[in-house]
């Protein structure tokens, strides 16, 4: 349920007093004072939500970073960290009632150290993540993690909210990529976890705590990334398949098939490439099958092709050939060149943008064990039909990590105000059933403040105690991004 | 409550069979495998189901009595072991050891925490699986241990640490109460990461009761190779080539000095050197896949890209000499050089453990310091480093000098792992890499790490277990 009740969150001013102190730290170019210079950072890039605060800090060091969290400690003053500000929650906007700081990281952009033999990179929380992805191919290596936003959004948001994307099957979550952080702390303490180490069992992973937590533990400054080798031959294939179980098969089978090189397997719909064939220019149909259920495959290797040798595209023919015997792939074409291969990404990628061309409609962020897709796929169809049946599913894809953004659009000439009417119903219906597969409310997006009240209506008491626990131990002053994730 | 009374509770919790009274059939529980700790124990109790280990907790809080959970009971830190006070008691996971359901198609597998992981790879294999956790202990080792404790082993470098294969979990809370985290999720962004806190707690902050195991595709080719290098940084630079010569396929990589290839020549029979010559260091290499060589196939197989790999690497002089296991019984006997380190060890005579890691690109520069801090703090030592070059960890140990009775060398441990340790925190490492915490290094670890990083984890373990019931004294002091 879009959820009314804001969380009580600390209400101390930014006295002048205080004010001049930050101003000592960071210096004029570290503070926004104006409102509409504030703006950007109190709203979210949907321009859905708005927010306030009474200035917005940037630091430019660990150090000024610690220096603003001890003096706002010190004054009981809330804090909101920002990187890139693209989450889809509100994680990183201030409520209205915020009387406290955003502290944006932005200003801390430096690549550290890049080490190619052992494969990790050093870097501050404010790195673009494009700029990291880059940095590492120039240097003949791979930093997995992409996603729609990697143009805006920064490394420092991404560990923060445990980003996915489109590479998880393989490489795993944000938190996946990650060795060491550096972490202030809500009282102004500097962690430094930074260790460049693969194995270290030394206590609690504080870590993996940092990690998802949205901000509200701490503030990473700073990231050991782990490194890969660059993928060097790459195949793109775009399957018609049967159905969403046909889907989860192949999927099983591809692994074996590509010597564990699968990087990339999105489901799609029908509905949801046509909506994107109609609304964005210059996609191409990759196959004009007339079938409700298509699949993006892509299998990588970092071994260059061989002369003579088999390279991947041979391994994917040879695969398909035998699908299409099974039953499973009713038709296939694989990307000759890279520009058909982008023709394939761009379909996939643009939904969202699609999506908003086509009209209003729902989106649930939501993940069951793989095996259970089809299955839910089926019911949660149902579950929207039976209260709105004209609405018009096109669930879509990461099928490998069990998740999906299962996506409606309003029924044809449907305006946005109607269909409000009826999403808090369809969306307790497809929540309820997520619960019932035991499956999770947010794959990939957080909580934020969007669904602090989801949250806390699907998870046990024990889970919330023992996350409030938490909370309450390492921010006992409740300054850290309040009232997201949790109402303490 | 008097111990008669709580004993009944116990005994009225999980019956007869699952309490251990009789001080000769607790001995397994209350001495380690290594026979360096003997505690005692108010009572050893085996539940049969996590609502009869919760049911033992809530007996437990009510009591004032603190528990050690206890899983195979194979740790090197003495996570597992109770205190000589008598007043705590072990609560063995041991019967609890149900594979509950294998899903092949989704790749996983839900078991109960006192599966020996042996029996969870086999019940993996039995359905075209892989579960990779691979350690010596394997036999007798339970995944409950393994997952508190973030098992290692020699696939690290490939599949991750313990916590990389596990995707949801169940805990019983210091409580008592019952926290259900079985979720067979690989993408869950819904509040804190408590999975990945229980796993490494070593039992601090509650029991795990069961887990759900991530799966991988059986492995169908493998290549092993046993490779002469020309030092440590060749090692580094060697595997880092190979990543992408076996199509990031390279499943272990473990390096060994000359040293504890002779005490394994010594004193395991049977054990012959591969190689004709005499080298300073050599890399036990493997790669497997899941995609089984084609016949006829061109080029095909990794046995033929891995020969490729090796004869470049020659030409450029990383490697000075190289076989190819062209069996499995050779690949097994292969393996057998590096697995018998240890149990070569302990004949040759005293020695002292060092589980340590470094980033993998500091590791040549560290073994050199390492070496000479050795010689130089005990002339006469001998030190035998082995492990997981790829995963930047080694087992960095120490032999005594020849001839020495363990007494008068251990005379020197402290200072020699003093010395092992500053480097190690100097070079930004870890001082426990795979082993964990427990009793053994709960003081090097309050004086190696920073004082908010230890103020951090009592916060943590205070909002967690706020009368310190669970497995107190181990880890981190309160």
């Amino acid at each position: 349920m879009p959820d009314t009740a804001i969380p009580t969150i600390p209400t101390e001013p930014v006295t002048p007093a205080l004010l001049a102190k930050l101003r000592e730290v960071v210096g004029d170019k570290g503070l926004i004072l104006d409102d509409a210079a504030k703006d950007p950072f109190v709203t979210d890039w949907r321009g859905s939500l708005k927010g306030h605060a009474a200035v917005v800090v940037r630091p430019g060091t660990t150090e000024e970073v610690a220096a603003v969290v001890r003096l706002c400690h010190e004054a009981g003053v809330a804090i909101v960290p920002q990187a890139g500000n693209t989450g889809l929650m509100g994680g990183a906007t201030p409520y209205a009632t915020h009387t406290g700081i955003v502290l944006s990281v932005q200003r801390m952009n430096r690549v550290l150290a890049v080490d190619p033999v052992g494969y990790s990179m050093t870097v501050e929380a404010g790195c673009v993540l494009q700029t990291l992805q880059e940095t590492a191919a120039a240097h003949d290596r791979f930093f997995p993690l992409s996603l729609g936003a990697q143009g805006s959004c920064m490394i420092g948001g991404n560990l923060s909210t445990n980003a996915g994307g489109v590479q998880v099957l393989r490489y795993g979550n944000a938190r996946n990529l990650v060795m060491g952080l550096e972490v202030v702390l809500p009282n102004g303490e500097i962690w430094n976890g930074l260790r460049a180490l693969k194995k270290d069992n030394t206590g609690y992973d504080l870590k993996h705590l940092f990690m998802g937590a949205e901000g509200t533990l701490g503030i990473i400054t700073k990231a050991v990334l782990k490194l890969w080798p660059a993928p060097k031959d790459v195949c793109t294939a775009w399957l018609a398949v049967r159905d969403p179980q046909a889907a989860v098969e192949i999927l099983s089978e591809a692994h074996a098939a590509s010597e564990d090189n699968v990087g990339s397997c999105e489901l799609m719909s029908r509905a949801g490439t046509d909506m994107v064939l109609r609304h964005i220019p210059g996609t191409q149909d990759p196959l004009k099958a007339e079938t409700d259920w298509f699949l993006l495959l892509e299998w990588s290797s970092s071994r260059p092709r061989a002369d003579g040798a088999e390279g991947m595209s041979e391994k994917m023919e040879q695969f398909l050939a035998d699908q299409m015997e099974a039953g499973r792939v009713l038709d296939a074409t694989i990307a000759q060149n890279a520009a058909q291969a982008r023709n394939m990404w761009t379909i996939r990628e643009s939904v969202a943008p699609a999506s908003r061309a086509e009209g209003p409609g729902l989106s649930y962020d939501m993940s069951v064990a793989t095996s259970r897709i089809p299955e839910f796929v089926t019911k949660g169809i149902a579950a929207a039909k039976e209260i709105l049946p004209s609405i018009r599913p096109y669930p879509l894809g990461h099928i490998g990590d069990g998740n999906l953004h299962f996506s409606f659009m309003a029924p044809v000439g449907m305006d946005r105000q109607t269909l409000h009417q009826y999403s808090p119903a369809i969306t307790r219906a497809i929540n309820d059933l997520i619960r019932d597969f035991s499956g999770s409310i947010s794959a990939e997006h957080g909580i934020g403040s969007d669904k602090v009240g989801e949250l806390e209506h699907y998870r046990s008491r024990i889970e919330l105690d023992t996350m409030r626990s938490i909370k309450r131990a390492l921010d006992p002053r409740n300054i850290m991004n309040p009232g997201k994730v949790l109402r303490v | 409550m008097s111990d008669a009374a709580f004993l009944d509770r116990l005994a009225a919790i999980v019956g007869a069979r699952g309490l251990v009274s009789d001080p000769a059939d607790q001995r397994g529980y209350v001495t380690d495998w290594r026979d360096n700790y003997l505690g005692t124990a108010l009572a050893v109790v085996r539940p049969g189901s996590t609502e009869e280990v919760a049911a033992v907790v809530r007996a437990c809080a009510d009591a004032g009595v603190a528990i050690v959970p206890q899983g195979g009971n194979t740790g090197l830190v003495g996570g597992g072991m109770p205190h000589e006070t008598g007043r705590e008691i072990v609560l063995s996971l041991q019967r609890m050891n149900r594979v509950l359901e294998v899903d092949p198609l989704g790749y996983s597998m839900t078991v109960e925490a006192g599966c020996v992981l042996r029996t969870i790879q086999e019940t993996a294999a039995a359905h075209d699986r892989l579960f990779p956790l691979s350690l010596a202990a394997e036999g007798s080792c339970t995944i409950g241990g393994n997952l508190s404790t973030n098992a290692g082993g020699v696939q690290v470098l490939h599949y991750g640490n313990a916590r990389a294969l596990v995707l949801g979990l169940e805990v019983v809370l210091p409580s008592g109460e019952i926290w259900n985290g079985l979720r067979a999720l690989k993408k869950d962004n819904t509040g804190y990461d408590l999975r990945d806190l229980y796993v490494g707690a070593e039992g601090t902050l509650g029991i795990v009761t069961r887990a759900v195991l991530r799966l991988w595709p059986a492995p169908r080719d493998r290549a092993v190779a046993w490779i002469a290098v020309a030092s440590p940084a060749a090692a580094v630079e060697l595997l880092s080539d190979a990543h992408a010569a076996s199509e990031d396929n390279v499943t272990s990589c473990e390096l060994m000095g000359r040293q504890g290839i002779d005490l394994v020549l010594r004193h395991i029979p049977g054990a012959a050197d591969p190689l004709a010559g005499r080298h300073d260091w050599y890399v036990l290499m493997e790669w497997s896949s899941s995609r089984a060589p084609r016949p006829g196939a061109n080029g095909s197989g990794l046995a033929p890209a891995m020969e490729a790999h090796l004869g470049a690497a020659m030409e450029t002089g990383l490697v000075l000499d190289a076989a190819i296991a062209s069996s499995d019984g050779q690949a097994k006997a292969l393996w057998a050089l590096r697995e018998n380190h240890s149990e070569a060890q302990k004949r040759e005579g005293p020695s002292i453990k060092h589980d340590i890691s470094v980033a993998v690109s500091r590791l040549p520069a560290f073994i050199e310091r390492g070496l000479a801090a050795m010689h130089e703090t005990l002339p006469g030592c001998r030190p035998v480093p082995f492990g997981h070059v790829g995963d930047g960890n080694l087992h960095f140990n120490c032999q005594s000098p020849e001839g020495w009775d363990k007494p008068r060398f251990m005379a020197h441990a402290e200072r020699i792992s003093g010395a092992i340790y500053d480097l190690v925190v100097d070079a930004g490492g870890s001082i426990s890499a795979e082993h964990g915490i427990g009793r053994l290094k709960i003081d090097e670890l309050a004086h190696y790490r920073s004082r908010t990083e230890l103020d951090v984890m009592r916060a943590i373990k205070r909002a967690l277990d706020p009368a310190n019931r669970m497995n107190p004294g181990k880890v981190v002091r309160v």
